[in-house]
């Protein structure tokens, strides 16, 4: 019996060794063009009714645990009354070389073939390993079985499960819509088409500063956007190789040059 | 659950187990629940979504959306892609409309007003009660000939049920219907009606523009349509070619914060600097026209060195200004709520139509465009100062509320609660007991936008003419009624004159009616389908009318003599000596609470403000310079007091606020409007003077100074932590090379 335990965890440990991929199935990649972000926050909403994401109270978020999957920051710089704020959405980057994936000690969250950082909800038991090893502060904990008051609850997605107390969940990518497209490109016996897939912070930007493919894919928008002067990912002096591609916002005086 | 129960749950089989799962959640006995999804809806298959094209009514904007249902239930909202205002994308406000539809406190039953009025004391009733009651009413006041002095006060209407309110006051023999909202833009659409001749708001064509100089419009959040405007934002920048932003606002807005130069011009000096930034283009020659005569000598006491004190903008940017939006070209002057809010607002929206004249914008791809649709007339002599004269004076004999609050929008000085408690007779047609529903002697429970019908032309629009469709989505959740419907079953009641001009049996029959009517009419509709009956299917798939066009440019002319009558005199008014009240207050929509209507959505609660992270609550902006100055730490409770009364709200420190000025959201401090409203944060709406323009209707928001006091620890729940990168890194910049 604990040879086959001990088989199942190596197997297991395997998923977060960088480079047991040796190419994605599919490299989902979302491009976020700072210069277009106007810092809306649509994407937030978006998110929260997509995902069924919890309305946790002002109790809640004063202890900081409010649950958004993308949120917004702002930074601020000088001082009245040359003061600049600036906006970025972040999700979870979703690291080739994520750093959350290394501690867990139930395997609850792990690479998938298609570049993504999976979380097994049913696995997780709630040691917060991730959470502390994100550089992104992306990770969300359910302190608390949280509920909506009837009847909000009919919104509820059923593609997605609601969570419960003592679970980590994080941004998906929207996988149920990845999974969607790629059941019906296989059904239709032909590969998944770029724009095809949309998270649904990508699908409502406004802006249109967010772009979703795969990188894999030579003919992908997020590929010919992948060689733009202006990419950079986020903290990328980590080496996480994160798989949010940010485009650098363009300062200064206007213009008519694009980066 | 029973043992019966189980055995028939058993017994219902794979598909009837796995529906009763599902079902189950919606809180009645799962028994109830087996047989229906056996024999589901036709157009239920369980675990498959199908989308409705609809309107979206979350704001004024007028979005296409497409409703994502799956299972009789509304899943999510999005954008119509095929819509040309919204082009698929939605904000926060419209997405969280799903949150307003089940919404734990909408108005489930008719209600009577049982306690005093004000209270909310309310006991159910049912529909038939109610609109007896509402018909006895009625009748009663045309008996007693007071008929005429009934008034209706709704939400603006652009739509068929603006064409059946406007038929059942006309059949009942009155002429007050005052359509009100916070955010109207009357002192925008007065300018343009006086300088341009154009009714309604006109298109600006943001993505075709290559320097945009906003007066306080913050159209990344609020302002107008900011889907369309955001969209318009996006291929301003990484288009063709990449469109520069200047904001002049005291306070730096969402939009503000993405422009690239803020010009923190004196609050109530915004016409001023406009007139000064025309006068430089017209002094230097840029401006080439016929009439640059006429303009010299018009904008000749505007000079930016005479200027430059009183709006605390130096004479090298005004002209710097000046050149860059000359040489730019597409470019394109907006006036928003920042410059539209004081009392000289109709003389900003002016001086915004000369500049737009002499960068050549007015009709110009790139630049303010008409939308040749009807969005309806404005009667501007319908503001609410005028309705609440009305009731103070007697002369209102009944009152018909349709999801208008002005009871939350307007200042205590406006007295909008004792007029209202002056009125005999009030019934309110709203969703939710607002503030001032509150008043009303009964509530008829509508409605929202998700299970009704109706249909409405953008405004401001695209550019070229489009009408959307709005159909019902889902069943109704609660026991209510479309609107329409109950002025048609009312008008039916009353009989007479007002029965005979509204014969459609149904409101949704009335809507198809209308585009029946339009059809007749429309060559283009015409010439889309066969029959009717197969234009309407179109329509209700599509989600609207328009033709693919792009907007064409046309000749609009600003002469300088029409605009003469109307140019700013000074600073703005504001109320208050500075002695006693050393600071300027401005107020603006808060992100997603908007005019207070966002306030009962826990999603948009808690949803970040963009500029201060802020949740489930209000605060009070003020420069950490001023803060220092009166011993005020983030987070302190600060009572903030006018000449007409105070409010206490947290300080947050914002550094993007002149150290002049104080700044406040509207939208929170409800004392009605359900759980998730109430009692959160403060209305700064209160402590203004009600200073309504007799020419547009519009009030001014920004007209009063105040004074601060620190009172204590608060509690303000905001998200950020470090607002400093400290050499992180996170957003990261080139320069433009331009």
């Amino acid at each position: 019996m604990s040879g086959v335990l001990k088989t199942i965890g190596e197997r297991l440990k395997a998923f977060r060794v960088p480079g047991y991929y040796k190419k994605y199935d599919h490299y989902w990649t979302m491009v976020v063009d700072l210069d277009k972000c106007n810092g809306c926050a649509a994407c937030t909403v978006a998110c929260y009714a997509e995902n069924n994401i919890p309305v946790v109270g002002d109790d809640q978020c004063a202890k900081g645990r409010v649950f958004n999957w993308i949120r917004l920051e702002k930074y601020v710089e000088g001082e009245y009354p040359d003061v600049k704020i600036r906006h970025i959405p972040i999700m979870c980057q979703q690291c080739s070389k994520a750093p959350c994936e290394t501690g867990c000690p139930v395997y609850a969250t792990y690479h998938n073939q298609d570049g993504l950082n999976v979380q097994v909800y049913n696995r997780c038991v709630g040691t917060f390993t991730c959470a502390t090893y994100c550089p992104y502060d992306v990770r969300r904990f359910n302190w608390h079985t949280y509920t909506q008051e009837k009847p909000l609850e009919q919104q509820y997605n059923p593609d997605v499960t609601v969570r419960e107390m003592g679970v980590m969940e994080k941004c998906t990518f929207c996988i149920q819509r990845i999974r969607a497209a790629k059941d019906k490109a296989k059904d239709e016996g032909r590969k998944v088409q770029d724009g095809e897939v949309k998270p649904a912070c990508v699908q409502t930007c406004p802006t249109g500063a967010m772009i979703f493919g795969d990188l894999n894919d030579t003919g992908s928008e997020v590929y010919k956007l992948a060689s733009n002067a202006r990419t950079y990912r986020l903290l990328d002096d980590l080496n996480t190789v994160p798989s949010v591609i940010y485009l650098k916002k363009v300062s200064g005086n206007g213009g008519t040059t694009h980066g | 659950m029973k043992r019966r129960d189980f055995l028939k749950f058993i017994g219902a089989g794979g598909l009837g187990a796995a529906a009763g799962f599902i079902f189950g959640r919606t809180g009645k006995p799962p028994g109830a629940k087996l047989m229906p999804v056996l024999i589901p809806d036709d157009n239920i298959t369980l675990g498959l979504a199908n989308y409705y094209s609809s309107l979206c009514t979350q704001c004024g904007a007028g979005c296409g959306i497409q409703a994502r249902v799956m299972d009789g239930r509304v899943k999510k909202i999005e954008g119509n892609p095929g819509h040309p205002v919204s082009k698929g994308k939605l904000c926060a406000l419209g997405q969280a409309g799903v949150q307003s539809l089940y919404n734990p406190d909408r108005i489930k039953t008719p209600l009577k007003r049982r306690g005093e009025r004000g209270t909310g004391d309310y006991v159910e009733i049912s529909w038939d009660e109610a609109l007896k009651a509402v018909t006895a009413n009625l009748a009663e006041i045309e008996k007693q000939k007071k008929a005429d002095k009934l008034f209706l006060l709704t939400s603006p209407q652009r739509g068929s049920l603006g064409g059946l309110m406007r038929g059942f006051m006309a059949g009942i023999g009155s002429a007050n219907i005052h359509e009100y909202e916070l955010s109207r833009y009357l002192n925008l659409q007065y300018a343009n009606k006086v300088s341009m001749g154009l009714d309604g708001l006109p298109y600006y064509d943001i993505a075709n523009t290559r320097y945009l100089l906003s007066f306080g419009a913050d159209f990344s959040s609020t302002w107008a349509s900011p889907v369309n405007m955001s969209y318009g934002y996006g291929q301003m920048r990484q288009g063709a070619h990449r469109g520069k932003l200047v904001q002049v606002e005291p306070r730096m807005s969402l939009t503000g914060a993405n422009a690239d130069e803020w010009v923190p011009a004196r609050p109530g000096s915004e016409a001023i600097l406009a007139l000064a930034i025309a006068h430089a283009i017209v002094e230097k020659g840029w401006y080439k026209g016929a009439d640059a005569g006429a303009w010299r000598s018009l904008l000749g006491r505007y000079s930016p060195k005479d200027v430059q004190e009183m709006t605390d903008v130096s004479t090298e940017r005004i002209y710097s200004i000046a050149k860059e939006i000359s040489s730019n070209k597409p470019s394109m002057v907006i006036g928003g709520d920042g410059l539209a809010s004081y009392d000289n607002g109709i003389s900003g929206h002016v001086a915004v139509n000369i500049l737009n004249h002499l960068i050549g914008a007015n009709g110009a791809i790139g630049g303010v465009l008409p939308n040749d649709h009807d969005s309806g007339k404005v009667d501007f002599k319908r503001g609410i100062a005028p309705f609440n004269q009305a009731a103070l004076s007697g002369n209102a004999s009944a009152l018909i509320v349709h999801n208008a609050n002005p009871a939350f929008t307007t200042p205590v000085a406006a007295k909008t609660g004792e007029a209202l408690r002056k009125i005999p007779f009030i019934v309110s047609l709203t969703s939710f007991m607002d503030e001032t529903s509150v008043y009303a002697d009964i509530i008829l429970p509508i409605h929202t936008g998700l299970e009704d019908w109706g249909d409405d032309t953008p405004s401001p629009g695209v550019g070229f003419p489009v009408r959307t469709i709005m159909q019902p989505v889902v069943t109704p959740v609660y026991d209510t009624k479309s609107a329409g419907d109950i002025f048609l079953s009312v008008a039916a009641s009353l009989g007479g004159k007002t029965a005979s001009s509204l014969k459609a049996g149904s409101f949704a029959q009335y809507v198809k009616d209308s585009w029946q009517g339009a059809y007749a009419k429309d060559r283009a509709m015409a010439s889309s389908a066969l029959t009717f009956e197969e234009f309407w299917n179109n329509l209700l798939k599509k989600g609207g009318w328009w033709t693919d066009q792009e907007p064409k440019k046309r000749s609009i002319n600003v002469s300088a003599q029409a605009v003469s009558a109307y140019l700013p005199q000074g600073q703005a008014k504001f109320d208050g000596k500075d002695t006693d009240y050393p600071l300027y207050l401005v107020l603006y929509q808060q992100h997603g609470m908007r005019d207070g209507r966002g306030a009962n959505l826990p999603w948009l609660q808690e949803l970040a403000d963009p500029t201060t992270t802020v949740v489930w609550g209000s605060w009070v902006d003020i420069n950490p310079k001023t803060a220092a100055s009166r011993g005020i730490k983030e987070g302190d409770l600060v009572t903030v007091e006018s000449p007409y009364g105070k409010v206490t709200l947290p300080a947050y420190l914002y550094p993007a606020i002149r150290p002049d000025t104080v700044g406040m959201p509207i939208g929170q401090g409800h004392s009605a409007y359900g759980r998730f409203a109430r009692s959160r944060g403060a209305n700064p709406i209160e402590i203004l003077p009600f200073k309504e323009d007799a020419r547009s209707g519009a009030y001014a928001l920004n007209s009063t100074r105040v004074r601060l006091s620190s009172n204590g620890k608060g509690n303000m729940v905001k998200i950020e932590g470090s607002t400093k990168e400290l050499g992180r890194g996170i957003i990261r910049t080139v320069s433009s090379k331009g």
